[in-house]
Protein backbone atom coordinates (compact mmCIF):
# COMPACT_ATOMS: atom_id res chain seq x y z
CA UNK A 1 0.00 0.00 0.00
CA UNK A 2 2.55 2.37 1.13
CA UNK A 3 4.60 2.14 -2.41
CA UNK A 4 1.59 2.38 -4.52
CA UNK A 5 0.20 5.96 -2.83
CA UNK A 6 3.68 7.65 -2.64
CA UNK A 7 4.39 8.22 -6.36
CA UNK A 8 1.09 9.80 -6.68
CA UNK A 9 1.77 13.41 -7.40
CA UNK A 10 -0.19 15.94 -5.57
CA UNK A 11 -3.68 16.94 -7.35
CA UNK A 12 -4.73 13.99 -9.72
CA UNK A 13 -6.38 10.86 -8.91
CA UNK A 14 -4.05 7.94 -10.55
CA UNK A 15 -5.33 4.31 -11.09
CA UNK A 16 -2.81 1.91 -10.24
CA UNK A 17 -0.62 0.52 -13.75
CA UNK A 18 -0.26 -3.15 -14.40
CA UNK A 19 3.51 -2.31 -13.71
CA UNK A 20 3.54 -1.58 -10.46
CA UNK A 21 1.29 -4.40 -9.49
CA UNK A 22 3.25 -7.04 -10.97
CA UNK A 23 6.65 -6.06 -11.58
CA UNK A 24 8.18 -7.29 -7.88
CA UNK A 25 11.37 -6.15 -7.21
CA UNK A 26 13.55 -9.35 -5.42
CA UNK A 27 13.32 -9.82 -2.16
CA UNK A 28 16.88 -10.54 -0.94
CA UNK A 29 19.08 -7.98 -2.95
CA UNK A 30 21.60 -10.04 -4.64
CA UNK A 31 19.53 -12.99 -5.58
CA UNK A 32 17.66 -11.62 -9.04
CA UNK A 33 14.87 -14.66 -9.14
CA UNK A 34 13.85 -14.76 -6.08
CA UNK A 35 10.69 -12.40 -5.97
CA UNK A 36 7.51 -12.44 -4.31
CA UNK A 37 5.75 -14.93 -6.35
CA UNK A 38 8.34 -17.29 -6.56
CA UNK A 39 8.59 -17.14 -2.52
CA UNK A 40 4.63 -17.58 -2.55
CA UNK A 41 4.48 -20.58 -5.14
CA UNK A 42 7.13 -22.45 -2.68
CA UNK A 43 5.48 -21.53 0.71
CA UNK A 44 1.66 -22.89 -1.32
CA UNK A 45 3.35 -26.26 -2.71
CA UNK A 46 5.11 -26.89 1.20
CA UNK A 47 1.54 -25.79 2.67
CA UNK A 48 -0.06 -28.16 0.46
CA UNK A 49 2.09 -31.34 0.59
CA UNK A 50 2.45 -30.58 4.49
CA UNK A 51 -1.43 -30.78 4.63
CA UNK A 52 -1.74 -33.57 2.57
CA UNK A 53 0.84 -35.42 4.69
CA UNK A 54 -0.50 -34.81 8.22
CA UNK A 55 -4.17 -36.15 7.02
CA UNK A 56 -2.93 -39.27 4.73
CA UNK A 57 0.32 -40.27 6.41
CA UNK A 58 -1.94 -42.80 8.55
CA UNK A 59 -5.38 -43.52 7.58
CA UNK A 60 -7.88 -44.25 9.61
CA UNK A 61 -11.11 -46.09 9.13
CA UNK A 62 -13.07 -43.58 10.75
CA UNK A 63 -11.41 -40.14 10.48
CA UNK A 64 -10.98 -38.13 12.95
CA UNK A 65 -8.99 -34.48 12.89
CA UNK A 66 -6.82 -33.29 9.88
CA UNK A 67 -7.81 -36.23 7.75
CA UNK A 68 -11.46 -35.63 8.42
CA UNK A 69 -11.37 -32.22 7.29
CA UNK A 70 -9.06 -33.00 4.06
CA UNK A 71 -11.17 -35.95 3.45
CA UNK A 72 -14.23 -33.79 2.28
CA UNK A 73 -11.98 -32.02 0.15
CA UNK A 74 -10.89 -35.21 -1.37
CA UNK A 75 -14.54 -36.18 -1.38
CA UNK A 76 -15.18 -33.14 -3.59
CA UNK A 77 -12.77 -33.94 -5.89
CA UNK A 78 -13.39 -37.40 -6.05
CA UNK A 79 -17.50 -36.78 -7.14
CA UNK A 80 -17.12 -33.41 -9.21
CA UNK A 81 -14.22 -33.46 -10.78
CA UNK A 82 -13.08 -37.05 -11.50
CA UNK A 83 -15.55 -39.20 -11.19
CA UNK A 84 -18.05 -37.55 -14.24
CA UNK A 85 -15.22 -37.52 -17.08
CA UNK A 86 -12.65 -40.46 -15.54
CA UNK A 87 -14.83 -43.35 -14.61
CA UNK A 88 -14.02 -46.03 -13.84
CA UNK A 89 -10.55 -44.68 -13.92
CA UNK A 90 -11.08 -42.36 -11.30
CA UNK A 91 -9.03 -43.83 -8.92
CA UNK A 92 -5.82 -43.56 -10.93
CA UNK A 93 -5.77 -40.07 -11.28
CA UNK A 94 -7.09 -39.17 -8.17
CA UNK A 95 -3.31 -37.83 -7.16
CA UNK A 96 -2.47 -35.99 -9.77
CA UNK A 97 -6.41 -34.19 -9.31
CA UNK A 98 -6.41 -33.39 -5.90
CA UNK A 99 -3.19 -31.39 -6.16
CA UNK A 100 -3.87 -29.53 -9.25
CA UNK A 101 -6.98 -28.47 -7.41
CA UNK A 102 -5.24 -27.71 -4.33
CA UNK A 103 -2.48 -25.99 -5.47
CA UNK A 104 -4.40 -23.81 -7.57
CA UNK A 105 -6.79 -22.91 -4.74
CA UNK A 106 -4.20 -22.08 -2.28
CA UNK A 107 -2.30 -20.04 -5.31
CA UNK A 108 -5.85 -18.06 -5.90
CA UNK A 109 -6.74 -17.49 -2.28
CA UNK A 110 -2.94 -16.05 -1.60
CA UNK A 111 -4.71 -13.12 -3.34
CA UNK A 112 -6.86 -11.85 -0.81
CA UNK A 113 -5.22 -12.59 2.37
CA UNK A 114 -4.04 -9.94 4.81
CA UNK A 115 -0.17 -8.80 4.35
CA UNK A 116 0.49 -11.71 0.86
CA UNK A 117 -2.39 -10.07 -1.03
CA UNK A 118 -0.48 -11.49 -4.77
CA UNK A 119 -2.28 -14.15 -6.64
CA UNK A 120 0.23 -16.39 -8.03
CA UNK A 121 -1.78 -17.51 -11.08
CA UNK A 122 -1.24 -14.16 -12.42
CA UNK A 123 2.10 -14.30 -13.61
CA UNK A 124 1.53 -16.30 -16.96
CA UNK A 125 4.13 -18.55 -16.13
CA UNK A 126 2.65 -20.35 -13.43
CA UNK A 127 -0.45 -21.71 -15.21
CA UNK A 128 1.34 -22.53 -18.37
CA UNK A 129 3.68 -25.01 -16.77
CA UNK A 130 0.43 -26.89 -15.07
CA UNK A 131 -1.35 -26.77 -18.70
CA UNK A 132 1.63 -27.33 -20.77
CA UNK A 133 2.32 -30.63 -18.43
CA UNK A 134 -1.64 -31.73 -18.41
CA UNK A 135 -0.93 -31.26 -22.48
CA UNK A 136 2.11 -33.72 -22.69
CA UNK A 137 0.02 -35.83 -20.64
CA UNK A 138 -3.11 -35.89 -22.66
CA UNK A 139 -0.96 -36.56 -25.67
CA UNK A 140 1.09 -39.05 -24.02
CA UNK A 141 -2.13 -40.59 -22.87
CA UNK A 142 -3.80 -40.72 -26.18
CA UNK A 143 -1.20 -42.37 -28.18
CA UNK A 144 -0.67 -44.99 -25.48
CA UNK A 145 -4.34 -45.96 -25.45
CA UNK A 146 -5.66 -45.05 -28.96
CA UNK A 147 -2.26 -45.83 -30.77
CA UNK A 148 -0.16 -43.16 -32.43
CA UNK A 149 -2.77 -43.41 -35.68
CA UNK A 150 -5.70 -43.85 -34.17
CA UNK A 151 -5.23 -41.12 -31.73
CA UNK A 152 -5.22 -38.69 -34.06
CA UNK A 153 -7.93 -40.02 -36.90
CA UNK A 154 -10.11 -40.70 -33.60
CA UNK A 155 -9.55 -36.85 -33.17
CA UNK A 156 -10.11 -35.51 -36.60
CA UNK A 157 -12.33 -37.35 -37.84
CA UNK A 158 -15.73 -38.20 -35.55
CA UNK A 159 -18.06 -40.51 -36.85
CA UNK A 160 -21.08 -39.46 -38.28
CA UNK A 161 -20.41 -37.21 -41.06
CA UNK A 162 -20.62 -36.81 -44.57
CA UNK A 163 -17.61 -37.95 -46.48
CA UNK A 164 -16.44 -34.79 -48.14
CA UNK A 165 -16.81 -32.55 -45.31
CA UNK A 166 -14.06 -34.80 -43.20
CA UNK A 167 -11.36 -32.31 -45.51
CA UNK A 168 -12.68 -29.36 -44.69
CA UNK A 169 -13.74 -29.66 -40.31
CA UNK A 170 -10.37 -32.04 -40.03
CA UNK A 171 -7.98 -28.90 -39.83
CA UNK A 172 -10.38 -27.23 -37.36
CA UNK A 173 -10.68 -30.18 -35.01
CA UNK A 174 -7.15 -30.44 -35.14
CA UNK A 175 -6.23 -26.95 -34.27
CA UNK A 176 -9.19 -26.80 -31.50
CA UNK A 177 -7.80 -29.87 -29.14
CA UNK A 178 -4.32 -29.22 -29.83
CA UNK A 179 -3.45 -25.73 -30.01
CA UNK A 180 -6.51 -24.04 -28.68
CA UNK A 181 -7.21 -26.14 -25.44
CA UNK A 182 -3.84 -26.03 -23.56
CA UNK A 183 -4.17 -22.22 -24.57
CA UNK A 184 -7.09 -21.50 -23.32
CA UNK A 185 -6.59 -23.54 -20.39
CA UNK A 186 -3.64 -21.55 -18.98
CA UNK A 187 -5.25 -18.17 -19.99
CA UNK A 188 -8.44 -18.59 -18.56
CA UNK A 189 -7.07 -18.72 -14.79
CA UNK A 190 -4.33 -16.26 -15.58
CA UNK A 191 -7.05 -13.98 -17.21
CA UNK A 192 -8.97 -14.14 -14.12
CA UNK A 193 -6.80 -13.61 -11.48
CA UNK A 194 -5.14 -10.66 -13.50
CA UNK A 195 -8.28 -8.99 -14.00
CA UNK A 196 -9.18 -9.77 -10.40
CA UNK A 197 -5.72 -8.26 -8.88
CA UNK A 198 -6.47 -5.32 -10.64
CA UNK A 199 -9.41 -4.46 -9.63
CA UNK A 200 -8.98 -5.10 -6.10
CA UNK A 201 -6.08 -2.67 -6.53
CA UNK A 202 -8.11 -0.29 -8.36
CA UNK A 203 -10.92 0.00 -5.56
CA UNK A 204 -8.49 0.18 -2.55
CA UNK A 205 -6.84 2.79 -4.27
CA UNK A 206 -9.94 4.92 -4.79
CA UNK A 207 -10.99 4.18 -0.71
CA UNK A 208 -7.43 5.28 0.40
CA UNK A 209 -7.22 8.14 -2.43
CA UNK A 210 -10.32 9.88 -1.47
CA UNK A 211 -10.55 9.12 2.62
CA UNK A 212 -6.73 9.63 3.55
CA UNK A 213 -4.73 10.98 0.96
CA UNK A 214 -6.61 13.93 0.10
CA UNK A 215 -9.79 13.93 2.14
CA UNK A 216 -12.13 16.40 0.66
CA UNK A 217 -15.99 16.76 1.44
CA UNK A 218 -17.05 15.93 -1.46
CA UNK A 219 -14.47 12.81 -2.46
CA UNK A 220 -15.44 11.21 0.89
CA UNK A 221 -18.50 10.15 -0.44
CA UNK A 222 -16.42 8.56 -3.45
CA UNK A 223 -14.12 6.82 -0.88
CA UNK A 224 -16.29 5.53 1.01
CA UNK A 225 -17.86 3.44 -1.82
CA UNK A 226 -14.33 2.63 -2.85
CA UNK A 227 -13.81 1.46 0.42
CA UNK A 228 -17.60 -1.01 0.23
CA UNK A 229 -16.94 -1.87 -3.00
CA UNK A 230 -13.69 -3.33 -1.62
CA UNK A 231 -15.58 -5.47 0.18
CA UNK A 232 -18.01 -6.52 -1.75
CA UNK A 233 -15.49 -7.48 -4.53
CA UNK A 234 -12.86 -9.01 -2.16
CA UNK A 235 -16.07 -11.79 -1.32
CA UNK A 236 -17.19 -12.31 -5.06
CA UNK A 237 -13.37 -12.38 -5.58
CA UNK A 238 -12.67 -15.63 -2.87
CA UNK A 239 -15.95 -17.31 -5.14
CA UNK A 240 -14.20 -16.34 -7.96
CA UNK A 241 -11.02 -17.87 -7.13
CA UNK A 242 -12.75 -21.11 -6.00
CA UNK A 243 -14.32 -21.28 -8.81
CA UNK A 244 -10.97 -21.16 -11.32
CA UNK A 245 -9.47 -23.42 -9.03
CA UNK A 246 -12.35 -26.52 -9.74
CA UNK A 247 -12.40 -25.45 -13.78
CA UNK A 248 -8.90 -25.64 -14.11
CA UNK A 249 -9.38 -29.63 -12.36
CA UNK A 250 -12.23 -30.20 -14.38
CA UNK A 251 -10.80 -29.20 -17.62
CA UNK A 252 -7.57 -31.15 -16.91
CA UNK A 253 -9.53 -34.60 -15.82
CA UNK A 254 -11.72 -33.82 -18.99
CA UNK A 255 -9.13 -33.41 -21.34
CA UNK A 256 -7.14 -36.71 -19.83
CA UNK A 257 -10.92 -38.45 -20.19
CA UNK A 258 -10.82 -37.43 -23.73
CA UNK A 259 -7.86 -39.46 -24.50
CA UNK A 260 -8.52 -42.35 -22.53
CA UNK A 261 -11.69 -43.36 -24.08
CA UNK A 262 -12.07 -42.31 -27.47
CA UNK A 263 -14.65 -39.73 -28.43
CA UNK A 264 -17.63 -40.91 -29.59
CA UNK B 1 -31.18 -49.86 -12.83
CA UNK B 2 -27.45 -49.45 -13.62
CA UNK B 3 -28.49 -47.86 -17.41
CA UNK B 4 -30.93 -44.96 -15.72
CA UNK B 5 -28.25 -44.09 -13.09
CA UNK B 6 -25.54 -43.69 -15.60
CA UNK B 7 -27.56 -41.22 -18.38
CA UNK B 8 -27.58 -38.73 -16.17
CA UNK B 9 -23.73 -38.74 -15.75
CA UNK B 10 -23.55 -39.44 -19.23
CA UNK B 11 -25.59 -36.42 -20.67
CA UNK B 12 -23.99 -34.40 -18.12
CA UNK B 13 -20.25 -35.18 -19.67
CA UNK B 14 -21.55 -34.97 -23.04
CA UNK B 15 -22.97 -31.36 -22.27
CA UNK B 16 -19.74 -30.13 -20.49
CA UNK B 17 -17.67 -31.44 -23.54
CA UNK B 18 -19.75 -29.56 -25.92
CA UNK B 19 -19.78 -26.41 -23.94
CA UNK B 20 -15.98 -26.25 -23.85
CA UNK B 21 -15.28 -27.39 -27.52
CA UNK B 22 -17.71 -24.68 -29.03
CA UNK B 23 -16.19 -21.85 -28.21
CA UNK B 24 -12.83 -23.07 -29.07
CA UNK B 25 -13.94 -24.80 -32.89
CA UNK B 26 -15.16 -21.29 -33.58
CA UNK B 27 -12.00 -19.55 -33.09
CA UNK B 28 -10.27 -22.52 -34.57
CA UNK B 29 -12.21 -22.45 -37.83
CA UNK B 30 -11.66 -18.70 -37.88
CA UNK B 31 -7.91 -19.01 -36.93
CA UNK B 32 -7.33 -21.52 -39.90
CA UNK B 33 -9.60 -19.90 -42.38
CA UNK B 34 -8.81 -16.43 -41.89
CA UNK B 35 -5.13 -17.29 -41.38
CA UNK B 36 -5.88 -19.35 -45.13
CA UNK B 37 -7.50 -16.15 -46.61
CA UNK B 38 -4.48 -13.81 -44.87
CA UNK B 39 -1.95 -15.89 -46.98
CA UNK B 40 -3.75 -15.78 -50.00
CA UNK B 41 -3.98 -11.84 -50.08
CA UNK B 42 -0.31 -11.94 -49.71
CA UNK B 43 0.08 -13.94 -52.53
CA UNK B 44 -2.17 -12.10 -54.72
CA UNK B 45 -1.47 -8.87 -52.98
CA UNK B 46 -5.42 -7.75 -52.90
CA UNK B 47 -7.07 -7.36 -49.04
CA UNK B 48 -10.74 -9.14 -49.36
CA UNK B 49 -9.64 -12.68 -48.44
CA UNK B 50 -8.98 -12.59 -45.36
CA UNK B 51 -12.84 -11.48 -44.21
CA UNK B 52 -13.82 -13.56 -46.37
CA UNK B 53 -11.94 -16.44 -44.86
CA UNK B 54 -12.56 -15.49 -41.68
CA UNK B 55 -16.80 -15.49 -41.97
CA UNK B 56 -16.15 -18.67 -43.90
CA UNK B 57 -14.46 -20.27 -41.09
CA UNK B 58 -16.85 -19.23 -38.96
CA UNK B 59 -19.28 -20.63 -40.56
CA UNK B 60 -18.25 -23.43 -41.23
CA UNK B 61 -17.16 -24.89 -37.64
CA UNK B 62 -20.29 -23.53 -36.79
CA UNK B 63 -21.65 -26.44 -39.00
CA UNK B 64 -19.26 -28.56 -37.68
CA UNK B 65 -20.23 -28.07 -34.45
CA UNK B 66 -24.04 -28.50 -35.15
CA UNK B 67 -23.54 -31.54 -36.93
CA UNK B 68 -21.42 -32.89 -34.32
CA UNK B 69 -23.13 -31.87 -30.69
CA UNK B 70 -26.82 -32.00 -32.13
CA UNK B 71 -27.44 -35.10 -33.68
CA UNK C 1 -17.00 23.62 -34.13
CA UNK C 2 -15.23 23.07 -30.85
CA UNK C 3 -14.53 19.72 -29.40
CA UNK C 4 -16.98 18.25 -26.63
CA UNK C 5 -15.58 15.41 -26.00
CA UNK C 6 -13.00 12.92 -26.99
CA UNK C 7 -11.91 9.20 -26.51
CA UNK C 8 -8.32 8.65 -26.31
CA UNK C 9 -6.67 5.09 -26.90
CA UNK C 10 -7.76 1.67 -28.63
CA UNK C 11 -11.31 2.43 -29.51
CA UNK C 12 -11.54 -0.84 -30.90
CA UNK C 13 -11.18 -2.32 -27.27
CA UNK C 14 -14.88 0.02 -26.51
CA UNK C 15 -16.34 -1.52 -29.65
CA UNK C 16 -15.21 -5.01 -28.52
CA UNK C 17 -17.05 -4.27 -25.02
CA UNK C 18 -19.91 -2.90 -26.53
CA UNK C 19 -20.36 -5.83 -29.33
CA UNK C 20 -20.32 -8.14 -26.31
CA UNK C 21 -23.52 -6.76 -24.81
CA UNK C 22 -25.93 -8.52 -26.91
CA UNK C 23 -24.85 -11.94 -27.43
CA UNK C 24 -23.96 -11.89 -23.54
CA UNK C 25 -28.04 -11.38 -22.87
CA UNK C 26 -28.57 -13.61 -25.68
CA UNK C 27 -26.78 -16.32 -24.42
CA UNK C 28 -28.27 -15.39 -20.68
CA UNK C 29 -31.83 -15.94 -22.60
CA UNK C 30 -30.81 -19.00 -24.45
CA UNK C 31 -30.06 -21.09 -21.43
CA UNK C 32 -32.36 -19.78 -18.92
CA UNK C 33 -35.10 -20.95 -20.88
CA UNK C 34 -33.79 -23.98 -21.30
CA UNK C 35 -33.46 -25.01 -18.14
CA UNK C 36 -36.96 -23.72 -17.31
CA UNK C 37 -37.86 -26.04 -19.76
CA UNK C 38 -35.90 -29.09 -18.89
CA UNK C 39 -37.44 -28.42 -15.37
CA UNK C 40 -40.98 -28.36 -16.63
CA UNK C 41 -40.57 -31.34 -18.93
CA UNK C 42 -36.97 -33.70 -17.76
CA UNK C 43 -38.19 -36.69 -20.06
CA UNK C 44 -37.15 -33.61 -23.37
CA UNK C 45 -33.91 -33.29 -22.12
CA UNK C 46 -32.39 -34.50 -25.35
CA UNK C 47 -34.20 -32.25 -27.72
CA UNK C 48 -33.99 -29.27 -25.72
CA UNK C 49 -30.29 -30.12 -25.41
CA UNK C 50 -29.87 -29.86 -29.15
CA UNK C 51 -31.96 -26.84 -29.41
CA UNK C 52 -30.07 -24.50 -26.78
CA UNK C 53 -26.41 -25.68 -28.53
CA UNK C 54 -27.49 -24.84 -31.67
CA UNK C 55 -29.04 -21.09 -30.35
CA UNK C 56 -25.57 -21.15 -28.11
CA UNK C 57 -23.56 -21.65 -31.38
CA UNK C 58 -25.17 -18.76 -33.29
CA UNK C 59 -25.01 -16.13 -30.45
CA UNK C 60 -21.70 -17.46 -29.69
CA UNK C 61 -20.63 -16.62 -33.52
CA UNK C 62 -21.63 -12.85 -33.18
CA UNK C 63 -19.32 -12.44 -30.04
CA UNK C 64 -16.46 -13.95 -31.89
CA UNK C 65 -17.01 -11.37 -34.78
CA UNK C 66 -16.89 -8.43 -32.76
CA UNK C 67 -13.70 -9.96 -31.21
CA UNK C 68 -11.82 -9.79 -34.59
CA UNK C 69 -13.87 -7.35 -36.23
CA UNK C 70 -10.82 -4.53 -35.97
CA UNK C 71 -9.01 -6.69 -37.94
CA UNK C 72 -11.27 -7.33 -40.74
CA UNK C 73 -12.11 -3.79 -41.48
CA UNK C 74 -8.42 -2.31 -40.92
CA UNK C 75 -7.22 -2.81 -44.44
CA UNK C 76 -10.60 -3.16 -45.65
Amino acid sequence: MITLTAPAPGGEFQAPTPNELFDLPPIIAGVEWFTKPVLLAALSAILVIGLTWAAFSKPKLVPRGMQNVVEYGYMFVRDQVARPFLGKDADRFMGLLVTLFFLVLVWNLAGVVPFVQFPVASHIAFPAVLAISIYLLKIYLGIKHQGAGGYFKNMMFPPGLPKPIYVLLSPIEFLSNMIIAPFTHAVRLFANMFAGHMLLAFFSMVGFWFLFEKLTPLGAGVGVVGVIMTIVFTGFEIFIQFLQAFLFAMLASMYIGGSLHAEH
Amino acid sequence: MSAQERRPEEDGRDFADAMWSIPSYLLAGMAIYGGAGWLLDRWLDMSAFFPIGTVLGLVLAGYLAYRKFSR
Amino acid sequence: MSVLAEVSGNVTAIGYGLAAIGPGIGVGIIFGQGVQAIARQPEAYGLIRQNMLLGFVLTEALALIGLVAPFLFANL
